[in-house]
């Protein structure tokens, strides 16, 4: 079960630009000192290293962004929009009127990446990369700071997830088009791929309505070992074992990664054929060892009878987004952009 | 080779935009930036082969790797990735079971109180030299944008959302200098709070600033008088603010936050020291002490002779405050055997202190201890040096090992009046926002009224007379390195235990955070407070000692 302790850092230098390789490396070793082995997680450790940044009401590069709280629960969600086009309204938040009431204005709700442990929505990569997908597709990007294992396990952040969508469903003032409703996608890299999977299940068994999922490396497994794992483990920045230690820490104990968290077209899958599931962006990058279950993913959707494109990039290793120095980076923006803007 | 090179990808390093004539900023990676990180373009070969010697340090590592985050471990700076990985590195080479010892690296694993010089050597070349706001990068997030704020709950009711859109009218219009329009506008907003919840909420904050506008268009004589040590102010308002300020220090974690904060830099900073001078810059009561010296006292291998002098305005009709705290705080050392003396220096004004007052002597190491007082010296008049060079100045002079900088993480002092007023709404919201969760009383109504008053001050109160002009971090360290101090990093050590002061308050919301190398403290995503640590870079030039001989009226013991 265990992975190779090989230390293969020449392949991924060879692949991913010197400032994402040392990016990712170094949360990788910081994250190694993060984990124990015992199965907890050193929280204080990891907020002091996690680079935040605070939310601006004045627009930077057309972006601004606010932070809500709701006051009973605690969950923060930051919201980035695009900056009024009025200079004058700069700082004031309209949250009397919709986004518009002739186009349709996409609203994202982004759960941010982490394997379910790590980073939080107002971290500094997460907060950039959702900017850049405010900036790029014209949408309102919401971004949900949900509970992390192994803190709170399954099902807290697929709760949060809920309680998120609902709360954004509900907002007029996220409104837009003639048919004055709330236009949600649902998006996620990693863990919050996974989360949204089963964010927009539960949306379609409530008959909530979801207009697509976007999910970039989504975080998914299985007990048994399939043969991207074995062929990748260790090569680019992942392994089996610290994949291993983040599914132990969000499945119930006891669980094993055919749990249909982490497996949803598994043994233990519960069927969405029939279900009135939105049409899903499956993301997935060459080089990533997951990608076997990532593959199975979009093949469960398909035999489901669902509409689910693949982008297959073959090249890509994990994180391949944060920074935009590669070729991966606008195409996944370009794609992104017109899963949710079909019509432009 | 990737062709996707750093220096040349889309939205990339800095430095090419604005003439740099900091040569400092020129070369860092503008998307790592973007990240959180400040790494060099030039560095970034180096860096990385850090990192792959890491790694194969860790993979050999026979020890559990969660041990370097053990208790004894400290952590700095982690947006320097540089030097966070060389500390781990060097880490790992005290582990006993590596044959290669390399005895010539600096040793960091100490205890809890660890002497964060040796992080500054490879700090050296990093002085929190900030770019000036204007260098901005695509997605940059390390430089200040112009108006940073966070509105931490939406405002779900439709008349607390008209007040905040009247608020931002009135305040425009003030700003354009349309005073019988803003006027109105205030008729409006005060019918408009009868509508709304006023316990809590923005209900309550938009209470305050639509006084704060009142003042400012009505009765602005009357608001340049207005509360804090001006002169012409009578004796009632230094009680007032003493009393106001000890119920902010009890209702809310933001000054305990800063004195435990700032003490634990100065235990460190001391650490080694037989004589030691603290000199306070605002002594109020004194609150920040008694745990200082009882730290002392529990040092291992004994306290050393501390020194405390206090800062203050002069007390009227007679009576001598400073003196009073003095004696008790002598006390409390009597009773825990630290050897105490404390000096009074009374002052209207920071700037009218001179080093001659402070008595300070070459053997002793010296902490300076400002707490919210370096922003008062911001307001300038053009025919006086500015306040806070002067008082820059003198610090540097005296060559302290340490100075502990509390300040607000707001950005009140733009000259714009629309910006400072959007800024601070915001900002006070917040504060209000966390201070929901108290339930003490009076404490809590005090600390309300003590924050209400740093409000008037802000939005109604011009020149001089407008001493609350805060400025976010980016700003301090540009200001205090071009004044010639550079960062003492404030360490995980430093961070788990403020989080761990937290707990005690059964609010759930409250934040520390780490900002390359020193801590925050807000409520959920919005940083309210900043601590900073420095010292003086030594200059040739100016010898320890005393430079002025200005006789003055000034009441010091």
């Amino acid at each position: 079960m265990a992975g190779s302790n090989e230390v293969n850092l020449n392949e991924s230098k060879r692949v991913v630009p010197l400032n994402t390789w040392v990016l990712i490396s170094n949360f990788k070793l910081a994250y190694n000192i993060l984990r124990r082995s015992d199965g907890t997680f050193n929280r204080e450790l990891a907020e002091f290293l996690d680079r935040k940044v605070p939310a601006n009401t004045i627009p930077v590069d057309g972006v601004f962004s606010f932070d809500h709280v709701d006051r009973v629960t605690g969950l923060l969600n930051r919201v980035y929009q695009p900056a009024p086009a009025n200079e004058a309204q700069w700082g004031i938040l309209e949250l009397e009127k919709p986004l518009s009431t002739t186009k349709i204005v996409p609203v994202i709700i982004f759960f941010h990446g982490g394997s379910f442990a790590h980073s939080s929505a107002n971290s500094a990569i997460y907060d950039t990369f959702c900017r850049r997908l405010v900036s790029i597709c014209k949408a309102v990007v919401v971004s949900v700071n949900y509970r992390r294992a192994p803190e709170h396990r399954y099902p807290c952040a697929y709760d949060d997830g809920w309680t998120a969508l609902k709360w954004v469903k509900s907002r007029t003032w996220l409104q837009s088009g003639k048919d004055s409703k709330v236009h949600v996608y649902l998006a996620g890299d990693s863990s919050g791929g996974n989360i949204a999977h089963h964010v927009a299940v539960k949306a379609a068994e409530a008959e909530v309505e979801v207009l697509g999922n976007i999910l970039l490396h989504p975080m998914f497994a299985g007990k048994t070992r399939t043969e991207s794992e074995k062929r990748l483990d260790g090569k680019y920045f992942v392994t089996i074992q610290d994949r291993d230690w983040y599914w132990r820490a969000y499945l119930p104990e006891g669980e094993d990664r055919d749990h249909p968290a982490s497996n949803p077209f598994g043994p233990r899958g519960i069927s969405i054929e029939g279900l009135k599931f939105p049409k899903s962006l499956v993301v997935v990058a060459g080089l990533d060892l997951v990608q076997d279950w990532q593959l199975a993913y979009v093949e469960g959707l398909r035999k489901a009878g669902q509409e689910v494109k693949l982008l297959y990039l073959k090249e890509a290793t994990i994180g391949f987004y944060f920074l935009p120095n590669n070729d991966h980076f606008y195409c996944l923006m370009e794609e992104i952009n017109n899963f949710v803007n079909p019509n432009c | 080779m990737s062709p996707y090179d750093s220096a040349t990808s889309a939205g990339s390093s800095s430095g090419s935009s604005s003439a740099s004539s900091s040569t400092k900023l020129a070369d860092i990676d503008g998307l790592l930036a973007g990240a959180g990180y400040k790494v060099r373009a030039s560095d970034l070969r180096h860096v990385a082969q850090r990192l792959e010697r890491l790694e194969t340090a860790m993979v050999n590592s026979p020890v559990e790797l969660s041990q370097l985050a053990s208790s004894d471990t400290v952590h700095y700076n982690p947006s320097d990735i540089a030097s966070w990985v060389d500390s781990l590195l060097s880490e790992f080479n005290h582990t006993p079971s590596l044959p290669s010892d390399l005895p010539d690296l600096p040793d960091i694993v100490v205890g809890p109180g660890i002497n964060p010089t040796v992080k500054n050597e490879a700090d050296a070349t990093w002085t929190d030299n900030d770019a000036p706001p204007q260098q901005q990068q695509n997605m940059q997030s390390l430089t200040i944008p112009p108006n940073q704020l966070t509105v931490v709950t939406a405002m779900e009711e439709d008349s607390g959302i008209r007040l905040v859109h009247l608020l931002m009218t009135c305040a425009e219009s003030v700003q354009r200098g349309e005073f019988s329009l803003a006027g109105s506008l205030i008729d409006e907003m005060q019918s408009l709070l009868r509508r709304v919840n006023t316990t809590c909420g923005i209900g309550k904050v938009a209470g305050y600033f639509i006084e704060a506008l009142s003042r400012r268009i009505f009765t602005p004589q009357a608001s340049s008088l207005f509360g804090g040590s001006v002169s012409g102010s009578g004796s009632a308002s230094a009680y007032e603010n003493e009393l106001l300020y000890h119920h902010f220090y009890e209702a809310c974690p933001y000054l305990k936050f800063a004195h435990f904060t700032a003490n634990q830099a100065i235990l460190e900073a001391f650490d080694g020291h037989d004589c030691v001078h603290v000199i306070d810059f605002n002594l109020m009561h004194g609150l920040q002490w008694p745990a200082l010296i009882q730290a002392l006292a529990l040092r291992p291998g004994g306290p050393p002779l501390l020194r405390l002098t206090g800062i203050g305005p002069p007390s009227p009709d007679g009576r001598d405050s400073l003196r009073e705290i003095g004696l008790r705080l002598a006390e409390l050392a009597r009773s825990v055997n630290v050897r105490f003396a404390f000096r009074g220096v009374a002052a209207q004004r920071l700037e009218d202190v001179k080093l001659w007052m402070l008595q300070v002597n070459s053997k002793e190491a010296v902490a300076v201890n400002s707490i919210m007082q370096l922003h008062r010296l911001l307001g300038s008049d053009p025919n006086r040096s500015p306040p806070i060079e002067i008082v820059l100045g003198w610090i540097r002079q005296l060559n302290p090992k340490i100075m502990t900088v509390i300040e607000h993480e707001a950005n009140h002092n733009q000259p714009g009046f629309m910006d400072r007023f959007t800024e601070s709404l915001y900002y006070y919201s917040t504060m209000f926002d966390s201070l929901e969760a108290c339930t003490l009383q009076p404490e809590k109504a005090l600390a309300e009224i003590y924050i209400q008053r740093e409000i008037c001050n802000v939005v109604s109160c011009e020149g001089l007379a407008r001493f609350e002009r805060h400025e976010p971090l980016a700003k301090w360290r540009s200001r205090l390195g071009q004044a010639g101090f550079s960062p003492l990093h404030l360490g995980s050590n430093a961070f788990k235990q403020a989080r761990m002061l937290l707990t005690l308050f059964s609010a759930e919301g409250y934040c520390v955070e780490e900002n390359e190398g020193c801590l925050t403290l807000g409520w959920h995503s919005r940083p309210l407070i900043s601590a900073s640590a420095w010292q003086a870079v030594p200059d040739a030039n100016s010898p320890l000692g005393i430079v002025n001989h200005h006789h003055n009226n000034h009441n010091a013991l």
